[in-house]
Order: structure tokens, then sequence, then C-alpha cells
């Protein structure tokens, strides 16, 4: 069974490019996200097995919607998304539960790796 | 790996939450409702399971996470009544034997009784795996292991990628330790290589596959352990360490510059031969070694409330089991002594103020403790306002324990009296109070202030409570001492132990039976010849004859002396084995001219001389 993702960005262009590499490697999208609160929203209905999380977003900060999700879901598996330069930002959300990050601009096949390595075993 | 030097840092801090916890709780009692106070409780709990985990002690992590699930009750219900207040202190009591064990590397005692007695089980067991993650799974012996990680050169965000990395080998072992740390890692000092000691029951292989995974790595090495822990060794070994702010230590430097023109400047002086720079120069020194050792002796100082901090926590535990209500006050707790006498005193402040509730206070009361500091004393007084000391019954005791002859019973004044409580041998275990015993301590308090060089005061008004001083030096190793001369010897008497110095003519003394006594502001006093003491022949006739005031077993005598020489501060040092035994002296000194000063010790001395 396809892997489900939840992805979790501000920005159309970021999302559209994580949705392409995803499906292109069989995964299956099962919602997009424009901000914290949705996502949370999102994650409840959907349940999925990864989340890719951007930091920096309007209404709900990405660490805090986190939080949030892990609040609920201990297991929840969540990846960073982030800018290079945030690396502070990005520690505090490994120090909050995040399992990983992926550094913009990205490559697919980095994007692929790192989701797989967490949800590897 | 050496593990000591994280055994050590975990022992000390945890010691210190404890420490915490307990004056937070007893402050939380009163105030029941204090919700910043519970938080606390519960954070720092938390602290000490996660620290106790992470060191794999088990039952240490199972009590701490045991007490933090009291108090996050206690934290959603934003009070705490007296009965959890008890079982935490009892749970703290029983975290610090632990800790006990832990030191002494015993295997950890028993909680089970503790944790039993008010817990649901089913909660614990189902705890357990979150606060000893590998507990199951040592079924294959876990070993320590060290492992290097190095960072690819593309990699980007080498600080989140440690942290993820960390985790991750967090869920093959426990992590016992990384070089960087994790917070040195946040503060962004990140390297790109990582070291982890992990404790784990997986082969070397099979990390090395799971990290495989992270191409982010270009190395996985697994270093050999030998050649770092030697080198671990040697850093535990220099313990005890001191925090030492660096303005002080910018004073050193400075200072150390100084001494170094002033070297040379001295060095000039006497090439030339210089006799007016020469002085100026050793003036300058004078001062620059003062100031040194001002600076030096900073270092070694510490507030009393390091050890102030344990007492609210006894007075409440005496105040249960006796049912009276006693408030305790500490004034002057940030007044500062060398931390060799602190740690001299914590037993006796405990024992001054145990005395005080069990025996002072009738029902309800105060105990004051008050330091401060005269010149370079430093005076801490516990007082409480409860119903004195009777000298009758001192006076009745002393007769019957042969401590004061009837004739002496009768002229002995009050205070002199009041003194007597800290004989040994003035009271036995189970007498005066069921609890803990009129003067269980008090001889054992007195010594301890007096190997320290500073004196005992005991002072009360039947009917208006008693006050109980101590005088001590500010520090042990230099210290202000008076200089006597005793047959061609020169010997050398803490100050504090010197009441007052006077010569008297020798007509002014009288006999009283066997006893040379003198009469001094309206009593007598006997007389010692320091001669005699030290078995040297008699001297000869003086004129005025030179007497130290002091204090023997809570009784002041007057001490003859061929010459008081005068008063300078000393660098004690205490003398090597064999010769730390010889009783009568507790150290020496070395005088300009290369002689040798003893410290002599008159209690002690006579003591000798009965035996």
């Amino acid at each position: 069974m396809a892997k489900r993702v939840l992805i979790v960005d501000d920005a159309l262009f970021m999302r559209t490019l994580l949705r392409d590499i995803f499906t292109a490697a069989g995964w299956e999208v099962v919602a997009e996200a424009e901000n914290g609160l949705q996502a949370i929203e999102d994650y409840n209905r959907h349940q999925p097995d990864l989340v890719t999380m951007d930091i920096v977003m309007p209404e709900l900060g990405g660490i805090d919607a986190m939080q949030r999700i892990l609040g609920t879901d201990a297991e929840a598996k969540v990846v960073m998304c982030s800018a290079l330069g945030q690396e502070s930002m990005v520690m505090e959300a490994i120090q909050a539960g995040a399992k990983d990050f992926i550094v913009k601009p990205f490559q697919d096949s980095q994007v692929l790796e790192i989701v797989e390595r967490v949800c590897g075993d | 790996m050496d593990f000591s030097k994280y055994r050590d840092m975990f022992l000390n801090e945890a010691a210190e939450h404890l420490q915490q916890m307990v004056e937070t709780l007893v402050a939380v009692e009163k105030q029941p409702t204090d919700r910043d106070g519970i938080a606390a409780l519960f954070r720092q709990a938390h602290s000490i399971k996660g620290m106790a985990a992470t060191m794999g002690y088990e039952a240490t992590a199972r009590l701490a996470h045991n007490l933090e699930d009291s108090l996050d009750i206690c934290r959603q219900q934003d009070s705490i009544d007296t009965a959890q207040i008890d079982r935490l202190l009892a749970g703290i009591d029983l975290l610090e034997g632990l800790l006990e064990d832990i030191s002494a590397e015993r295997p950890e005692r028993d909680i089970d009784a503790f944790i039993s007695g008010t817990l649901d089980v089913s909660i614990l067991e189902l705890d357990r795996p979150e606060i000893i993650p590998h507990a199951d799974k040592t079924a294959p012996v876990a070993e320590e292991m060290l492992i290097e990680l190095r960072l690819d050169e593309k990699a980007a965000a080498a600080g989140p990628r440690l942290l993820v990395l960390i985790r991750q080998l967090a869920n093959f072992g426990a992590v016992l330790k990384t070089s960087p740390t994790e917070a040195q890692i946040l503060q962004g000092g990140a390297p790109r290589k990582l070291r982890v000691w992990l404790q784990t029951d997986q082969s070397r292989e099979q990390l090395q596959q799971q990290l495989r995974k992270y191409s982010e790595l270009s190395d996985v090495l697994f270093p050999d352990e030998k050649q770092v822990s030697t080198r671990q060794k040697k850093i535990s070994q220099i313990a005890p360490t001191v925090r030492v702010s660096t303005d002080l230590l910018d004073h050193f430097i400075n200072l150390t510059g100084e001494l170094i023109t002033n070297r040379y400047s001295l060095q000039t002086a006497a090439g030339e031969q210089n006799w007016q720079n020469l002085h100026e120069g050793l003036g300058q020194l004078t001062r620059l070694v003062k100031n040194l050792q001002h600076q030096v002796l900073q270092v070694r100082m510490m507030p009393l409330s390091s050890v102030t901090g344990r007492l609210p926590r006894a007075v409440r535990d005496l105040c249960r089991s006796s049912g009276k209500e006693v408030q305790l006050k500490i004034d002057g707790s940030e007044i500062e002594l060398d931390r060799a006498i602190l740690e001299e005193l914590t037993d006796p402040l405990l024992h001054m103020l145990r005395n005080a509730v069990d025996h002072g206070i009738e029902q309800r009361g105060t105990v004051q403790i008050k330091a401060w500091r005269e010149r370079d004393q430093v005076l801490i007084q516990v007082a409480d306002d409860g119903c004195g000391i009777d000298p009758e019954k001192i006076r009745q005791r002393a007769l019957e324990r042969d401590l004061l002859s009837p004739a002496q019973a009768e002229t002995i004044r009050n205070y002199d009296l009041l003194q007597l409580i800290c004989s040994p041998g003035f009271s036995t275990a189970g007498e005066i109070s069921a609890t803990s015993g009129r003067g269980v301590g008090m001889d054992v308090v007195k010594t301890a202030v007096e190997r320290l060089g500073g004196v005992l005061l005991i002072d009360s008004t039947l009917g208006e409570g008693a006050k109980i001083t101590m005088k001590l030096p500010l520090s042990v190793a230099i210290i202000r001492v008076l200089m006597l001369d005793c047959a061609g010897m020169l010997l050398a008497m803490p100050i504090p132990r010197v009441l007052q110095t006077i010569e008297i003519p020798p007509e002014e003394v009288q006999t009283s039976g066997k006893q040379l006594v003198i009469s001094h502001q309206g009593e007598l006093l006997p007389l010692l010849s320091l001669r005699k003491i030290l078995k040297r022949p008699k001297g000869p006739k003086l004129k005025l004859l030179p007497l130290v005031i002091t204090e023997v077993l809570g009784r002041k005598v007057g001490l003859v002396v061929d010459r008081l020489v005068g008063q300078r501060e000393v660098f004690i040092q205490s003398f090597p084995a064999p010769f730390d035994r010889l009783r009568g002296c507790s150290g020496g000194t070395i005088l300009g001219d290369g002689r040798l000063m003893f410290v002599f010790d008159l209690q002690s001395l006579l003591e000798k001389r009965r035996g």
C-alpha cells in the first residue's frame, strides 16, 4: 500500500514541487495545508504516515502545529522543511519532536531519502 | 570508558535539585496554592528523572518519575496538601539515599515499598519502558561504545543534522554523552564531527548498517576507546572543582603582572644597592601580596545559605513530630565563609537548631539564625525565644557528674555555668528529653567550632530563651594568631581563642586550695603555667606576669606565659603524618627568619597531661 503524506506549506510553489516528488515516487498525497491550523485539522482527518511541515507560516507556525499534532498523536512523523539560515529554528523543532528536516532548495533524491528513512521501519 | 566524571556531575546536580525541592516544599506548605512553586517542583523531579535515566540508574529514575507523577496531579489541582508534602519529602529522602548508594557504587536500594504503598502500580508498569527505554533490550549485554560520525562537507545545516543523528542513535541504546554536547550544538557550535558514547546491545555492524541510510554522513568510525578513556580518567581525577568568575581570574592576571614588574624593580634596586627603592619596592610587594591573598580567599568563599538551606526542612520535621509551632528566621545567609568551614558547620547548626526546638521552645515560638561579620571573624547565632536554660539544673547536674566541686558550684557565675552544657559527659542519651536528649551534640558542636579555630558562647536568661553563638575565623588556612614566648619557644594561639591579655604583678596571685588563682573582673580565675604544661624548667621571676585569658572546657582560665610577643596573620599548615598525631599541636607556620612556630591547642594539651 502506498504511503500517505500530508504536505504543509504556505507557498503554492513549494506544495506543488513536493507533491510532484512524492507522487512520482509512488506516495499518496492525502492533503495540502496552507497553515498550521489547517494542518492540524487535516492530520486528524487523514492520519497520514508522514507530514512535511514548513516552519514559518501564517496563522499558526510549523513548530506549534507539530507540537499540537504530537499532543494528540505522539507517534506522528513530522519532517520540517526549512530554508538555509533557519538552523536554530530547526533545532528547536527537533527538540520538540520533529523526526528529521529537509533544507530548501531540495532535490528529489534528498527528500525521498529522508522521508523513507523516517518511515523506514 | 570512565563514567565517574558524569556520575559526579549527576550526583551534584541531582543533590542540588533535591535540596531546592525540599526548600520549595517547605515554602509551599504555607502557601498550598502556589502554582509556580508546584510547577518548579514538577520540573525538578522531571530533571532528576531524565538525568538518572540517562545514567542508567533505574530505581532513581523510577522514583523520580513517581514523584513527578504525584506533582503532576498537584499541578492539575493547583494545590498541594500536607499528606502529599509528607509523601514527597519521604520520597526525596529515599532519593537522597539512592544518591548515596550511587556515590558508594552500591546497587540502588529498593524503592518498591515506597511506590506500591501509594501509587497504582499498573500505571508505573506502563511507564517503565519510557523511562528506561532499553531495560527490555538488555538481554544481550548492553555495552558502552564510542561512535564518531563525520558529516559530509556538502551536508546542509550541520547543527540540526547532528541533533537528528543523536536522536536516531538514542533509538539503539542510551546516549551517555556526546561531544559536542547538545547544548553546544544548540548554541550554534556545530562542527562536522560528532562523538557519541552509546550504551547499546547492537553490534558495530548493525549500527553501521542503520547509519548507512544517512547520505549526509561521510564516515562512521569506532575509535579506540582506550585512548579516550585514559584521557577522561585524568580529567575526572581533578575533582573537586570550584566555579570562579572570569572577573576574578582577570584580577589574578593583573596581580601577577604587577608582581612581575615588582620583582624587576626589586632586582634592580638590590643590584644598585638603592635602599630607598628597595624599601619602596617591598612596600609595594606587601600591598600586592595582601591583595592576592584577599582574592585567593575569595575563591574559597561560599555563602552561609549553602548550609542553612536544609534547616527549614529540619524545623518542619521537628514541628511535625513534636506538635510544636516553630517559625524559623534566617538573617545574613549571604555572609561568606571559607568552604572548608561551611562544610564543618552543617551538623553543628542542625544540633543547635534541634536543641532549640526540642528544649528551648515550649509550644510555639521562633528560632532565629543570624550571621554577621565582625572584622575578620564571622559570628553565627542560633537564638530561641523559649524557656531558656535553667542554671540550677545545670549546677545540679555538674555536681552529679563531678564537673564542679561543691566549692566551685557555690561561686561559679551563671554565665560560666551555662558553658558547662558543652562539656563532654554533661548529659547522656535518654535523659531530659525523650526525643533527642539535651546536650546531644553540644560537646560535639563545641569541638567542631574549636577545631576550626573558633569559640562557642552560650547565653540564656531563664524564661527568655537561649542564644548560642559561634565565633569563627573567615578562613582556616590564614588566621590571626597571638604569638607567645615560653622558655625560648615561640608559640601561637588563634586570636578567637584569646579572650583577653593582661599583665599582673605577682603579688596579686592568691591561693585557693592547691590552686593558684587571681581575681579578675570580680571572679576568680585559676592560673595555669604554660611552662609547667610543656614540662619546661621554671623561669626567672618576672616583675609582671603576662597572662592570656582563655577558655578550657567552658571555664575561663589565666595562662601564664613568659612574654606576649604580638599578633600576626599566619598561614597555618597541618603537619604530614606521623606528626599530625602530635596532641596539643594543631599545625605550624614558618616565620620570616625560617623558624617554625607551632600553633597550640590548650585544651588537648591538658587532656594529654591528664591521660
